[in-house]
């Protein structure tokens, strides 16, 4: 009963890091329909932001969330009206854009090799392994913490999409930016907004893993992959679904030890990728992506 | 249109392979012999790669440190003598980048382009392993520190050597000190075990060596046996297990980051065993910084070779001045030690040799005995063990002081290890 | 002549690629640096392998990011069928290749009703599902020590006629995969599926048969490589890293190209062996900056370039091609 609550206790927290991943990746494809590979490399760019606010000023990563994700804000725009804007858009556009923000994160991890070297580099503060009670079981506070802020934004970004007129304008061009032209919505200026969005949460996000895990210029692939699965399941344009589909492939892969190696939990993601690609593609809360 | 583009290119290909050669060609001439008989130039020319950049850039770093500190130390004496005369020795290091590919691609080109005469070997079991194909075919002696696999020593090839003993000695090393406090009566009998292990080669031979102490033993029973992947991020579920069995030790073996993310879900999952063991991690000052001082504590390794043993070992400690006098005070790893190591150990048989003759360096150094730094004190590489080296291992444990005394084998020891672990009395 | 050959085939195409070949086979007479012979075997097999990949990348524009699933199993299935069973290697390397075309066919055959980025997407799940799988996996690929094969003298400097051999057929195959009626059939599917199907083309079976192809041949470039190296590793033959670079030989060479992908390789190949000495870590925002620019200034990678050279310097030249179509 207690390794049952255990692994609840493991799931939960688990798919708040990995919503946390997801949002930035599922909320650029909702809009522009671009399978941003960049994701990754903002990962680790926000890792690397918040180990160098922390060794060379002294500062909090969680003190600093807000600040890399501005910065990362400003630099999704940039990257937006840079090169992104240049693609066409629609169908022609995906394996495009899929090649060339792959392209881009290739330069950032060469220069993060540049400035930090490949070292494994690690983040400790003062509540690295701070633990509290829960029933039975110590569960660790970051953890907590990440859970926690990934509630947070699904709250925010729900309120945003929902409530403020950015947002509708947000949805809108989702689902059709011809019509929003002709009501006067300015499409570019919303793909560019979006972009700068998911670019931030991306930041965010590996902030968060900064301080949790090591890392090194390499990071960000195995989260861009899980992150992959989680919008895959969660389908598209639903920042909930985002956050249901989190918490189901954290479920499953924690679970999973119960019935096979726990090394072939890792696979488990990926076998679930592809099968939910092949039979439902699109994703278990979204809409069809076939033709 | 589109063939004349491609002939033009495969011809392109082609001509600048006759023009490299034919560079090459005039160098070979300019060069003398092509280093298969007697000693040409007026150096000696050893080629090796390391791991640079990419994964293992660190390690590959603290490597090239005790190459260095080899070659100067040499270099500075005159050279290595060769039947009388003293040729200085020269290292063409290049980047391998921690990739196989490249590594057996430079390998190839160090011999066959740069003309070296002997190799010094890379640090990774599978750089190790795809590099020594090279050498064998080549027939090149290659002398390695990096690449523990006995996988590496069984296939019967003749012209590779290698100084780092087998990863499952290193297991039963630890084995064999947790055996002896059983035998004390401080952890009890018959003691179960939690066996985390890395899917590389290091972790499954590190398995391999616990479960073929515990088989024979019949004091030991492994509860847990499962494998994660390198890099893995979340072991919850993982330590879910091991918290569940409620073993009573807990041995695992990992890269560092994998260890300290471990190490911190273990910590804050309130985990405690009387017995903790990372393989060779533990003692690492980058570890303590990582994870705070208060939670390496009591955490057993066994590694190849540690600073403590300049205590008893006159060798080491003749190393261990050297590099600190080179490196501002800093002490040395197992890393530089075995780079050193790996390289003295060429230029003694070559010294021995007389000459630079493949064939004739080769016995040499088949039949090696030289005073080392490793522990016990002597370095060989013998026959039965495909010409790996079975030095022992140096177990040490974090106390809390701060220090990480060496626990075993007797004869190296400068402290008292502590089990079972007194943090999880309370 | 032109009798036997079938009518699509450009006779200039055809003695092109023998007058290549015959020109390559007798290098070795005049280049002895052993090294260059080996970097040239390399280059063949990374010919072979980036052409392969086009196939399903380029002419049905569904580009796998997986591929090294498929070069990991060949290389696996022909050392463990020559360590177990004692097969002559090229016997072994053909049931390499079967086994990662039949591999490609299961996990593609439902995958490729996909578009776009989704299928993209897919093949990553599959290449790193695979990795796992396969490291797992001790029996068949020695787990994370790999296999051993051994040391045969005398192979390593032989495998390089084969790699020429390889090369050919797979620079044979993409020129018929275009050429040929088939390839208007290929072109159709690229275009638009359904309209295809309208039209009598049998999309699923052309699919499956190029991605068969596509799969054998990386698993024969697979197979050669273990042989050539007498040892492979799962984390460095199913490495994403290793996907992904057929992924850049693919577009900076020139996506959907007949042989823009083998340019890409040799680039890859020599540009790798020159950057390595001196510049190790750049090369990865190279060829970065490379994607960046092609995707957004030359789709059609360094062919499209030469393209637009040609036809600026000889305009009265009709360069219809295959790249004016895509």
């Amino acid at each position: 009963m207690d390794r049952l609550v255990d692994l609840v206790i493991a799931a939960v927290l688990l798919a708040g890091l990995y919503a946390t991943m997801a949002y930035g990746l599922g909320l650029i494809y909702g809009v522009l329909r671009i399978v941003n590979l960049n994701h990754g490399g903002m990962i680790m760019a926000g890792a690397y932001a918040a180990w160098y606010l922390h060794t060379a000023l002294g500062l909090d990563p969680y003190l600093a969330l807000l600040l890399v994700s501005v910065a990362a804000f400003f630099v999704g725009i940039l990257t937006y009206r840079l090169l992104v804007r240049r693609l066409p858009r629609g169908a022609a556009g995906g394996v495009q854009s899929l090649l060339l923000l792959f392209g881009v994160w290739l330069i950032l991890r060469n220069a993060a090799y540049l400035l930090f070297s490949g070292n494994d580099q690690t983040l400790r503060t003062t509540y690295s392994t701070r633990a509290i009670a829960i029933g039975n079981s110590l569960v660790s506070l970051n953890r907590i913490a990440v859970f926690g802020v990934a509630i947070v934004i699904l709250i925010v970004l729900h309120l945003l999409l929902t409530r403020t007129y950015v947002g509708k304008a947000i949805r809108a061009v989702a689902q059709n930016p011809d019509s929003c032209t002709l009501v006067g919505i300015p499409v570019e200026r919303i793909y560019a907004l979006t972009f700068g969005l998911g670019t931030a949460l991306a930041a965010a996000a590996g902030l968060l893993g900064a301080t949790l895990f090591p890392f090194n210029p390499s990071f960000g692939a195995a989260e861009l992959l899980k992150s992959f699965v989680v919008v895959v399941l969660g389908g598209l344009g639903s920042v909930a679904g985002t956050a249901i589909a989190a918490l189901i492939l954290a479920t499953v892969e924690v679970f999973a030890i119960l019935v096979i190696p726990a090394y072939l939990t890792a696979a488990v993601g990926f076998v679930l990728l592809v099968l939910v690609l092949v039979i439902r593609p699109g994703g278990l809360f979204g809409q069809r992506v076939l033709g | 249109m589109r063939t004349a583009n491609l002939v033009l290119a495969l011809c392109a290909l082609a001509l600048g392979a006759c023009k490299q050669s034919s560079t090459d060609q005039k160098q070979q001439a300019a060069q003398g012999s092509s280093g298969a008989a007697a000693p040409s130039g007026t150096e000696i020319l050893i080629g090796a790669t390391l791991p640079l950049t990419g994964a293992e850039s660190r390690i590959g770093g603290f490597y090239k440190e005790g190459y260095d500190l080899a070659f100067e130390e040499a270099n500075q004496a005159g050279g290595v003598s060769v039947g009388g005369k003293k040729m200085p020795v020269r290292l063409t290091l290049l980047d391998d980048t921690s990739s196989q590919a490249t590594a057996a691609s430079l390998a190839d080109r160090l011999i066959n382009s740069d003309k070296v005469q002997f190799l010094l070997g890379t640090y990774a079991t599978n750089l190790v392993e795809a590099q020594t194909v090279v050498a064998e075919q080549n027939a090149i002696p290659y002398v390695n520190g990096g690449g523990a696999a006995t996988a590496i020593y069984k296939r019967g090839y003749k012209w590779v050597f290698g100084l780092l003993a087998p990863v499952e000695l290193l297991a039963e090393s630890i084995m064999k000190w947790i055996d002896a406090e059983q035998q004390a009566g401080k952890i009890p009998k018959p003691a179960t075990i939690s066996l985390l292990w890395e899917n590389t080669s290091h972790g499954k031979d590190f398995r391999k060596g616990v479960t073929e102490f515990s088989d024979k033993s019949k004091n030991y029973k492994v509860v847990v046996d499962e494998s994660f992947e390198l890099g893995g991020k979340d072991f919850s579920a993982l330590l879910g297990q091991v918290k569940a069995a409620k073993t009573d030790l807990f041995l695992a073996d990992a890269h560092l980051p994998d260890y300290i993310t471990m190490q911190r879900q273990y910590v804050t999952a309130g985990l405690c065993n009387k017995v903790l063991s990372y393989g060779a991690r533990g003692s690492e000052k980058q570890a303590a910084d990582a994870l705070g001082k208060k939670n390496v504590e009591y955490i057993l390794s066994a590694v190849w070779w540690s600073p403590l043993l300049a205590d008893k070992n006159p060798e080491a400690k003749k190393f261990v001045d050297t590099f600190k006098a080179k490196y501002q005070n800093r002490v040395p790893e197992w890393y530089q030690a075995l780079g050193y190591e790996t390289a003295r150990a060429l230029f003694r048989a070559i010294e021995q040799a007389g000459s630079l003759d493949r064939n004739a360096v080769r016995e040499k150094l088949a039949a090696l005995k030289m005073p080392s730094v490793l522990p016990g004190g002597e370095l060989t590489f013998p026959a039965e063990f495909g010409q790996q080296s079975h030095a022992p291992f140096v177990v040490q444990q974090n106390l809390p002081d701060g220090s990480s005394p060496i626990v075993a084998p007797p004869d190296s020891a400068t402290g008292k290890g502590i089990a079972p672990n007194p943090n999880c009395a309370k | 002549m032109k009798g036997w050959l079938p009518s699509w085939v450009r006779p200039r195409a055809a003695i092109g690629l023998l007058a290549a070949c015959v020109v390559l086979a007798l290098v070795p007479i005049f280049n002895t640096a052993i090294y260059i012979h080996n970097l040239l075997t390399l280059t063949f097999v990374g010919i072979a392998a980036a052409l392969a990949w086009n196939w399903l990348g380029g002419y049905l524009g569904q580009v796998s990011f997986g591929h090294a699933a498929m070069f990991g199993i060949g290389g696996f299935v022909a050392a463990r069928v020559q360590l177990s069973l004692g097969m002559p290697m090229l016997l072994a390397w053909l049931v390499g290749a079967l086994v990662a075309g039949a591999f490609s066919l299961v996990w593609g055959h439902p995958t490729l009703r996909l578009r776009g980025p989704y299928f993209s997407i897919a093949t990553i799940g599959v290449g790193e599902a695979t990795r796992l799988v396969c490291t797992y996996w001790d029996w068949f690929t020695g787990g994370s020590s790999g296999l051993s094969l051994p040391m045969k003298s005398g192979l390593k400097y032989e495998l390089y006629w084969y790699g020429i051999v390889l090369a050919a057929l797979a620079l044979a195959a993409s020129y018929a995969l275009r050429r040929s009626p088939m390839g208007l059939s290929l072109l159709a599917i690229k275009s638009d599926v359904d309209a295809a199907g309208d039209v009598g083309v049998s999309p699923t079976r052309l699919q499956d048969l190029v991605l068969f192809l596509s799969g054998a041949t990386m698993g024969i470039c697979g197979s050669f490589y273990a042989s050539f190296f007498s040892y492979i590793e799962p984390g460095d033959m199913f490495g994403f890293d290793r996907s992904i670079s057929w992924v850049l030989m693919g577009v900076i060479g020139g996506i959907g190209t007949i042989f823009g992908p083998a340019l890409g390789a040799i680039i890859f190949v020599f540009v790798k062996e020159n950057l390595i000495a001196s510049y190790p870590q750049l090369y990865l925002g190279l060829y970065g900056t490379l994607l960046v620019l092609v995707i957004l200034f030359e789709p059609l990678g360094l062919t499209g370039l030469f393209l637009r050279l040609v036809r600026r310097a000889r305009p009265d030249l009709s360069v219809t091609g295959m790249a004016a179509e895509d």
